[in-house]
Formats: structure tokens, sequence, C-alpha cells
């Protein structure tokens, strides 16, 4: 569906994207994750034509778009601050695209009203103007104005995050939810691992202008490729040298395992690895509790479902399990 | 923003952008090079090109003439009055914001709107009304004899009229900006400091005044900026300050005094020294941040009461004097543009007679001479909109005005577009500064420039004399619109800042040409903004009294030219004695026509689109309710 090959985006001396290679197939929800600066935002900007690569093709459906300009590539974007135009209505913000493209009146309206009524815009809601919606009505007409031209693809960068915790758990569900009506390839844009998760197909994790790892969000979260992967996706402990060592792991190598691996008061299995540890800290979530142990000189967090069963006191003595097959292990850098 | 992939066009459209870009340039450069560098180098190198009675040029003859001379008397003077004003100004200034902002003061809204009258009645009509008032047989100076008989009749004269006059009329910047600073202040520091034991006036003093040290410092340099520059008030209450000599340096000729012309360019020159360099400290310190742009409120501050119920009680006196000292021109213009000649003449108000005669009176003027015939003197005819002199100067300000203003406007939003493109290049910053270039020049030493410079035939101009008959007209509209430019520019710069870089990509990338998106998106979202401009500058424009005087002449007699010759007229026997009503009538036509365009531009500029169209569906209910009703009547009846 779309391919970039070997994309390298410079601003002046600062290379920005260093030899980017995604392919994103038909009807793929596909999240470039990363933190501010990594080069999401640039790589999706190169695809929709803000920003022309030095080296490297953008393809789409097989053709070269790399010099093909913004207006002409059929990329729908749903923009972080959604950028409605506050001039116009509800309505003129969805019909804009299709006024430009000089379709006829009648042809205008049936498009603009039926896209209103997949993504549940009232007639009403229509004729306001678009300070007058709520944030989670303003991303439905961001939504309808990417998608009434009918894009072969909608890139979403960041939508729901200027958005409250509540809101943005409601709204991420119905952005799945239209991905799916609509069968639209999509791109999105995320900071937030837990979005990505929860939404993607795959995932492309950027760091500092690399991807890092590209995955199904079961291989990024179990078997992250690198170690910013590892950290930056999820809660991590950090194995210090006495785990190591006791696991029979490679002293020149970094050990990681995730909270949930990590087993608490249960009976030993065959390989595990257990040790004594001491309840020094609890955070309590209402879904889960998180524990602070201190075991072999170092502190492993611990999260244990609130079910009543499994619930320690500070001071209390427990046995840590690790399997050597859940640690994940990366070289030093 | 990052090379564009669009900006790659076909061969034939590059050599068009180019094209445009070279005349662009070329327009650029002629526009500020002839109408703003050339004829100001020109006012400086005429200072060291005197000659003598030889005709020899003698460089430094208007400089020798200047020490030995009264000349250092009128920047003295000027000095004298931007010093006394920045103190009078800041007191008044902080006063009225502070009574109806800050403290629990009753009746703050009617306070308001009078301490804010000097928005819509400034310049030479309120130096009329307030000479009206206070000269030596005006109303409030009688009244004030007859309780104090002590007091000197002639108080309101020269430095102390001038003084008087210009420190409630210039707090039209306080009233606005420093309102805006002080409603912007964060509600909870001022409940800290009082949860911390800290009194009222405490507060007042440590939290609350130094956040707004800058506005106030920016509205000093304003301020004495102001009073350096000052022109009606002096130079109709008659004060030695620069402006009006150089005015009346520019009319004379060397058959009655030496070189007039070289000194009139050195006063100015003088004038605009001072000003650079305040501005230049102004724009060091505003470049930590912007003081200027209208801010948005974030905790809104809750009135203080005052505590000790002598200060309360104090407090409301002093306010409410300074509401009589600000409403009582303006109520006292009102009625008496309602009152006959006999009474505005002798300043008293005969509560048994009204008239409209100020307005629409169409019968010439009578009057009864020595033999106790009665003769009529032609053309003094008392109606604002009769009087053909007096409809004229409305006539021709208003075209002058609008066009500038428009002008002005059309400039700016195209700058500041290029600009915005631009940002962070050079070529941005050479644009900026440009227009930003008459800011540091006295407007005085513009139209003195231009009025000595453009009074010959030049070149570029088509070889036309500018100052010649009815030209005078067009070289008044280029000097309104290069004066008004750095104005516009700070403002709509401020508007552009608003509009999110995503809306212009939103745009291109729903496949919107940059044309259409600048018309279509990001037009729509500063026109509030650029109505604004223009309406604030044609206001100021069409009552503008320091450029129609420089320029004056015949073919260009402004509205303010016109009052000022009705004040002239005024009280001398046998000339046009209504004049002084009539003055009255158009003042009261000024306030209107600028109380209507503030409010379009503040009433209903400043609604978005929700606002109105929430209120387009109220109006909507309310006729549907309405015809309804009706409807239902007429089935009643049927």
């Amino acid at each position: 569906m779309i391919q970039l090959s070997d994309i390298v985006v410079k601003f002046g001396d600062f290379e920005a994207l260093h030899n980017i290679n995604v392919h994103v197939k038909e009807g793929e929800f596909f999240t470039f994750l990363g933190p501010s600066g990594c080069g999401k935002t640039t790589t999706l900007r190169t695809i929709t034509g803000f920003i022309e690569p030095v080296s490297g093709t953008v393809k789409m459906q097989g053709s070269d778009i790399t010099h093909v300009p913004i207006e002409k590539r059929n990329i729908g974007i749903v923009f972080q601050s959604y950028a409605l135009f506050p001039t116009m209505t509800v309505y003129d913000n969805i019909a804009f695209g299709l006024k430009i493209q000089k379709l006829k009146k009648p042809e205008i309206d049936t498009k603009v009203r039926d896209i209103a009524r997949k993504v549940d815009l009232t007639d009403e809601q229509l004729q306001k103007a678009v300070s007058q919606l709520s944030g989670g009505q303003q991303q439905r007409v961001a939504i309808a104005r990417a998608l009434v031209t009918g894009p072969a693809i909608i890139c979403m960068d960041e939508p729901l995050s200027n958005l409250d915790a509540k809101l943005r758990v409601q709204l991420r569900n119905e952005l799945k939810k239209m991905q799916k009506y609509f069968c639209i390839t999509t791109i999105y844009l995320t900071h937030d691992q837990e979005e990505a998760l929860t939404l993607s197909d795959r995932i492309a994790v950027f760091n500092k202008g690399y991807i890092e790892q590209i995955g199904t969000p079961n291989e990024v979260y179990n078997h992250s490729r690198t170690e910013f992967v590892a950290n930056f996706i999820g809660d991590i402990n950090p194995l210090g040298e006495g785990v190591a060592k006791r696991l029979g792991l490679d002293g020149k190598q970094h050990h990681f395992i995730r909270l949930e691996r990590v087993r608490v008061n249960r009976e030993k299995e065959t390989d595990e690895y257990q040790a004594q540890g001491i309840i020094e800290s609890r955070e309590y979530y209402g879904l889960y509790i998180k524990y602070y142990i201190r075991a072999e000189g170092q502190v492993i967090k611990v999260i244990e479902k609130n079910d009543g069963i499994n619930i320690y006191e500070v001071g209390d003595t427990v046995t840590v399990g690790i399997h050597p097959q859940d640690v994940m292990s990366y070289d030093a850098q | 923003m990052q090379k564009q992939g669009a900006s790659k066009r076909a061969l034939g459209g590059l050599d068009l952008s180019i094209i445009y870009k070279i005349f662009g340039g070329v327009l650029f450069l002629y526009l500020f090079l002839g109408f703003m560098v050339v004829p100001c180098l020109n006012t400086l190198t005429s200072i060291f090109t005197t000659k003598d009675a030889a005709g020899k040029t003698d460089p430094l003859a208007v400089i020798r003439f200047f020490f030995t001379g009264k000349m250092p008397s009128f920047v003295w003077n000027s000095l004298k009055l931007a010093v006394c004003l920045v103190i009078t100004v800041n007191v008044v200034g902080i006063s009225i914001v502070l009574l109806t902002e800050y403290f629990d003061i009753k009746g703050a809204k009617i306070l308001r709107l009078g301490y804010m009258t000097t928005l819509i009645y400034s310049g030479v009509a309120l130096v009329t009304g307030y000479q009206f008032l206070y000269d030596s047989n005006g109303m409030i100076t009688k009244w004030l004899v007859e309780i104090m008989p002590g007091i000197n009749k002639q108080w309101f004269s020269g430095f102390n009229a001038v003084l008087f006059t210009m420190t409630f009329a210039c707090t039209s910047n306080h009233a606005l900006f420093l309102r805006n600073a002080i409603r912007a202040i964060d509600y909870n520091t001022v409940e800290a400091a009082r949860n911390m034991g800290a009194s009222p006036f405490k507060v007042l003093f440590r939290v609350v005044m130094p956040t707004l040290l800058p506005t106030l410092f920016s509205l000093t340099v304003m301020t004495f900026i102001t009073g350096l520059c000052a022109m009606s008030a002096p130079t109709l209450l008659g004060y030695n300050s620069i402006n009006p000599e150089i005015v009346r340096l520019a009319g004379s000729s060397t058959a009655n005094e030496s070189f007039p012309q070289a000194r009139a360019a050195l006063l100015s020159v003088i004038l605009a020294m001072f000003t650079i360099i305040l501005l230049t400290v102004l724009n060091h310190y505003e470049r930590k941040g912007h003081y200027l742009s209208v801010s948005k409120t974030k905790a809104k501050l809750v009135k203080q009461k005052i505590q000790s119920p002598v200060a309360n009680v104090l407090s409301h006196i002093y306010a409410y004097v300074l509401f009589i000292i600000y409403m009582t021109p303006v109520v006292m213009i009102v009625l008496f543009s309602f009152q006959n000649w006999a009474a505005v003449r002798a300043k008293a108000l005969n509560p048994t007679e009204w008239t409209l005669m100020n307005y629409f009176g169409t019968q010439d003027f009578q009057y009864t001479r020595s033999n106790g015939k009665t003769a009529t003197r032609i053309n003094a005819i008392s109606g604002v909109f009769s009087n053909e002199k007096t409809v004229g100067g409305i006539r021709l300000s208003f075209v002058l005005s609008a066009v500038a203003a428009a002008l002005a406007c059309v400039i700016v939003v195209v700058a500041v577009n290029y600009i915005f493109k631009h940002r962070n290049k050079k070529r941005a910053a050479i644009v900026e500064a440009c227009l930003l270039f008459p800011w540091l020049l006295p407007t005085i030493l513009i139209c003195y420039s231009y009025r000595v410079f453009f009074n010959g035939n030049i070149w570029y101009v088509f070889g036309q004399n500018l100052y010649y008959r009815e030209n005078v007209r067009f070289l008044i509209i280029i000097a309104y619109t290069v004066v008004k430019l750095p104005f516009a520019l700070r403002m709509i710069k401020a508007a552009f800042y608003a509009i999110d870089d995503e809306l212009e990509d939103a745009a291109r990338n729903l496949g919107a040409s940059q044309l259409v998106t600048f018309l279509k998106v990001k037009l729509p979202i500063v026109l509030p903004s650029v109505l604004a401009v223009f309406a604030l500058n044609f206001n100021a424009l069409f009552t503008e009294y320091d450029m129609g005087a420089t320029f004056q002449k015949s073919e260009g007699t402004t509205y303010a030219m016109v009052i000022q010759s009705m004040c002239n007229e005024e009280g001398r026997d046998n000339m046009n004695m209504n004049a002084s009503g009539r003055r009255c009538a158009s003042t009261v036509f000024i306030m209107l026509v600028s109380g209507l365009i503030l409010y379009l531009v503040y009433g209903v500029g400043a609604r978005d689109l929700g606002e109105r169209l929430e209120r387009r569906e109220k109006r909507r209910k309310f006729f549907n309710r309405l015809l309804g009703k009706g409807d239902a009547a007429k089935k009643a009846q049927a």
C-alpha cells in the first residue's frame, strides 16, 4: 500500500531521519510510536508531502509519489489540533476539500451528509460552528473531513493528545471501530504506548530518527528488539549483576524482565530461579497493586491483580521467581 | 516551514513566480525609498545646505542660529510638557484603571464608560471642548470664580491648559492596555498574598503593581512621545512647543525670517532623535515579551473591597471627581449642540430654548449693524450638514481616511503574510523593519518632509508636483497610510500568530492552492483584527489634526482644520457667529461616528462564528414566535 524506502530527511545539517524503511499494508492500522522529537512526525510529513526527503522514495500503491505535490497525493490527515477552520461551519469544513475539487453542489451535499451520518454527526451539528462542538465531536468532524474526499490512506497525528484521560479512552475505541468500519489504511502517530498497543495491527517504534523495531503489539512488547524499545514500552525491571549471575546470564549484556512476569510466592517450577525478598513499599492502582520488593541487592517491581488473594503488607517476606526465558537481554551500547 | 514539495512547478510557472518576485521587490523598493527614505533624507540634508545672503552654502548656519536664538526654548518647552505629562497621565491613568478594575467601587461600569470617553472624544474636538468650558469666560471657570473669588480667571492658558487637557485626553492607552494587563493577573497570586497576611494595599504594591510594570513602562514611553510631539493642544491653547513651531516655520518664508525651512527641518530632526532613542529603549525592553498584544484572562480577578471606611469614601469621591472631569465636556458639548447661537456664545445654558439649527440649520447668519439695520452674512450657515465648508471637510476627511486606512491594511496584510511565510529569514526581517520605520519618525517630520520634497516636480511620481492643488489630497493619503503602517503591522501580526500552522497544512492537504488557503482559511481568521485595525485607524485619521495642519491648503482642508477654523471665527463679530454651535454639533457627530465604529469593532466584530450563529438562531426563534403569533391571530380572525 505505502512503502518508504531508505528515506533520509535533513534540516540544514541536522539529519532528522536516517534510512527509514516502512511498508504499510492495505487496510492495516499502523502506528508510529516514539517520544517527541523521535522523527515520527517528520516521517508522516514526508508521506503526506509537506517534507521532501533528501534521498529515498515514497511509493503508494506501487507508484512513486516522492515528488508529487501535497494536494495530489490523495492522503487524508487528521491533525493533532484537528485543524478545523474556525471561521467555517462544520458543514463547510467537511465540504472544503470537495469544493476545491469543484464538485457540483448537490454532489457535495450528498457526500457531506453521507459521511456525517457515518461518523454520527447530526444535521443540526453540521450547521454549527466548530467551537460549539465538544472535543469528541470535533474529532469526528476532523475524521469526516479527512475521509470525505475518499483518500487511499488516512494519517492521524496524535489525535487524542489534547483530550482528558477518560475521553481519550472512549475516543480511542471509537477510532478503532471507525477504522474497521471504513476499512481504510491508517497511519497513526502517538507517544502513548498504551494507545499504540491497543489500537494497532503493527507498530514501528521510532528513536532519534531511526526505526528500532517494527512488529505486532505482542512482538514489540514481549520480544522488544532493542533496549530502547523494552524500556519505552511498558514498565520493566532492569536486572542487577546479582540476579543475572544467579540466572547464569551473560555478564556483558543488559537484562530486563516485565513486571507481570515476575512470580511472587509461587511454587518453584523447573528452570525457575527464586530468591527471598522483603516488600519495601507498594502503590495501589485499584485494578492491580504494584509492589517494590528488595531482593538480591536490588529493587524488583511486581504487579499483582487486586483479587484479594495475593495481598502483601510492607515488611512481609516473599519469594520472587523469574523464568530465564522471560528475560530480555541486550548488548551493552 | 520546510521546503515544500509543491513548490516545484513546471518551467512556465517558475518563470511567472520569478517575475512576481522581481515585480514585488521593485515595487517595495520604490515605495520604501520613494515615500519614506528620500523625502526624509531631503529634510535632513536641507539643514546643512543653507545659503547665506551672498548665496554661499553655510552648513552650520542653522546650528549656530539654534544656539543663539530662542529655538532651544521650544525644545525645552516640549520636554517640560513630556516630563510633566508622564507623571500626571500615569497618576490619572493608573487611577482610572484601578478604580474600575481592581477596587470595588460602586458604579464602576458607569465610571468606566466615563473614563473611556476619550476613545471617541479626542484630538482637536476635545481641546476645543475643554477650551469652551475652562477658558477665562468658560462656564466652569466662571462658576469657579463665583465660589472662590480669588481664583485667577486666566488659569486655563499656556502650559497649565495644555497639561490639564492632555492629562485627561491621553489616558486612552491606559484605559485599553493597562486594563488588559490588570485583567490578565492571576487572581490566585492575590489570594495567596492575602492568605499570607498581606493587606489589600500591600498586595497592590507588592504583587499586582510589579506584574503591571512592563505595561506601565511601555505606556510611559508612549506618553512621553505623545507629550513631545503634542500638536493640537499647544496650537489651540497657545503653548510654544516644537510641533506648532515647525508648522509655523513650514508656512513661513525667507522674506519674514532667516531660513525658516531649515529651522523647521532641524526641529523635526531633533524630535526624531528623541523618538528614536525612546523607541529603541522601549523596543529593547519589549523584546522580552509582547506587552501590547491583547492578553487572555486566565483566573478572573475579584474586585478588592477597601477595608478602611475613610479610604473607601475618599476613593469613591476621587473616582467620581475624575468621572465629572471626564464627563463634563462631553455632556456640555452635547447639550450646547442643541442650543441657539446666543446661548452658545454666552456659554450659558438656556433650558427653555432648544434647537436643531446647529445640525440642520440652513439659513445664513443675520446680524445687527451699528446703524441698527440687519445684514446677512453669506455662507455663514449654522448647520453642520448644511454648511458647505463643514460638509466638504467631513467628506474629504471621510474619503481620505477610509482610503488610507484601507491601503494600510492591505499593505500590511500582504506584508505580514509574506513575513510569516519567510519567517526566520532575513528578507522577512527587512520587510518588517521597513514597515516599522515610520514609527521612528515623528508624524510631523514625515509630513513636513512630504510637503517640502513633493512641492516640486519629482521624476518618480511622473514629474508631478504632489503638493500642487488637488494633488495634495493624494499626498495626504500617502502620509496617512505611511503613518498608520507600524500600528497596523503590530496588531495584524499579532493576529497572524493566532493562526495554527496545522490549519494551513490541512487546507493544502485538502487540495487548496496557496492563494485559496490565504483567501479562504487565513484571511477569514485575521479579518476581525484587520477590520478592527481599519476602524481604529479610520477613527484616528478622520479627526486627525497634526497632518492636516502641516498640509493645510484649501484643497486639502480636512475635518479637523474645519473645526479649528470654526474656533477662530467664533466670537468675532460680523464673522460666523454660529461657528461655535456648529463646532459643538460637529463634535457630537464625531463622537457618534467613532462610537459606532468602536461598537462595530469590539461589540460585533469580536464575536466568533459560534456566537454569531447562536445569535442568528435566537433571532430566528424570536421572529418565528412573532410570526407564529401573527398567524394564530389571523386564524382566530378567520
